[in-house]
């Protein structure tokens, strides 16, 4: 395969991966593994709560990708967030048949995640990329977005919790993500 | 669901806090809406893009292993043959078996009474759920699979439409997933509607075709078999009926938890 370890990823290199995954090409799953196996265990473990899930959760997302791998269209969007939406909602469902509630229990957690420096041992070009990109929100802005991705919370829960018409939630909500959406935009592939 | 509907959903979509009938409404529409779909799209890959601001923690020691050595034998690395293709032949019979028992008349059309009687209907859902398991434990060595394999949903007629049915799934580390959907009580003089398609959705939106029925018995039922030669059904759990104009009108999940 021959992937770069570091630098974002051209969309032909995304695709050798997934095609190198479907046909499960070891070299080829280690080097996934090797770029998005952290993000992806520390959201199961944020959202599920114990190392021990997070770590059937990462199984099952690569077991995922390489289930839906000849529907990977890198035209569409980046592997990674293929990768990570399919490991957040693995997760919410799997909160949802555990608790048996309608939508998803998640683990409490601090209404912003941690947005730590981004100049850490090992960077993380993904952990970067959404780092500046929820810097295009207002503080408002992303403690809804995480109080929603992270907390579980619906729009009419934040409403009244806040005393906000809900509406206004789900206008804020959608506004918020088309921003990260266009603040990635502008740093797409290279 | 009009499109001014789902769009006001598709945020909360993006971020999973929809809960599950609005989800599986949302995702019905989103089965032959192009603008919509393209408005899910964006947003989800904005929601994904939260979940890499979080300060990574480090895997467990051996994950990466696991993880290799599951996708492997997934996909059939040498010496672990993913599926036992044997079994396709004997599968058939079962579900021609399944067929004959006439569930389709006992099953379908029990949307209102679902509705009316949950729990009627439930204890319904679980006796026919033992029988399928039955039948299928008569064809395949029962070592071949495990209950838990096999899994049941019911079909509802979307808004004011009529009919109904269920749908049979075996989804197997060993033996060919399948499935087979049973209907009943759509209009059979309706010729125009015909063929109908079953397709399988599953959470992110990626489809399967699951057969078609180009005819209709008399009381509008028709029985639908599809044995999967290459994908898994894990996760394909929303079942999906259309009629030839696009439109659905039968839908419904799979608990492929139990």
């Amino acid at each position: 395969m021959g992937t770069r370890s570091d630098g974002p990823l051209l969309a032909r290199e995304e695709q050798q991966l997934v095609e190198g995954l479907l046909a499960g090409n070891e070299e080829s799953v280690r080097a996934l593994y090797a770029r998005y196996a952290r993000p992806i265990f520390t959201l199961g473990l944020r959202l599920l709560g114990s190392s021990e899930a997070a770590e059937e959760l990462t199984q099952d997302v690569f077991l995922a990708a390489w289930r839906k791998a000849a529907r990977f269209d890198p035209s569409r969007g980046r592997l990674s967030t293929w990768l990570m939406t399919i490991a957040h909602n693995l997760a919410v469902d799997r909160l949802r048949r555990e608790t048996g509630v309608t939508r998803p229990h998640l683990v409490l957690v601090d209404e912003v995640p941690e947005m730590g420096g981004i100049d850490e041992e090992e960077p993380l070009i993904e952990r970067d990329a959404a780092i500046r990109a929820l810097e295009s929100l207002s503080d408002a802005e992303k403690r809804l977005l995480g109080r929603a991705y992270f907390g579980g919370l619906t729009a009419r829960e934040i409403a009244e919790a806040d005393g906000i018409p809900l509406g206004t939630v789900k206008t804020r909500l959608r506004t918020a993500l088309i921003k990260v959406r266009r603040a990635n935009q502008d740093k797409e592939r290279p | 669901m009009t499109c001014l509907d789902v769009r006001e959903l598709l945020p909360e979509l993006a971020v999973g806090v929809l809960s599950a009938n609005q989800r599986t409404g949302v995702e019905r529409h989103l089965q032959w809406c192009a603008g919509c779909r393209k408005e899910a799209a964006d947003l989800g890959q904005a929601a994904a893009t939260v979940g890499f601001a979080l300060a990574p923690v480090p895997v467990p020691q051996g994950l990466g292993e696991r993880v290799v050595a599951r996708v492997r034998r997934a996909a059939g690395a040498p010496g672990t043959a993913r599926r036992a293709r044997t079994a396709v032949a004997s599968i058939v019979a079962a579900m021609v078996a399944v067929a004959s028992l006439g569930w389709g008349a006992v099953m379908a059309g029990r949307a209102d009474r679902f509705a009316e009687r949950a729990a009627q209907a439930e204890r319904s859902q679980a006796e026919a759920l033992e029988r399928f398991q039955h039948v299928v434990y008569q064809v395949i060595p029962s070592e071949a699979v495990s209950e838990s394999d096999m899994h049941l949903g019911q079909l509802s007629p979307v808004s004011t439409g009529t009919g109904g049915g269920f749908v049979l799934q075996l989804v197997s580390p060993t033996i060919l997933d399948f499935s087979m959907v049973i209907v009943n009580g759509l209009d059979p003089a309706a010729t125009e509607l015909l063929p109908y398609r079953v397709r399988l959705v599953d959470v992110d939106g990626d489809e399967l075709r699951a057969g078609r029925i180009d005819e209709l018995d008399a009381d509008g039922g028709a029985e639908v078999f599809h044995q999967f030669k290459r994908a898994d059904l894990t996760g394909f759990t929303t079942v999906v009926v259309v009629d030839a104009i696009g439109d659905v009108v039968l839908s419904g999940t799979v608990d492929q938890s139990s």
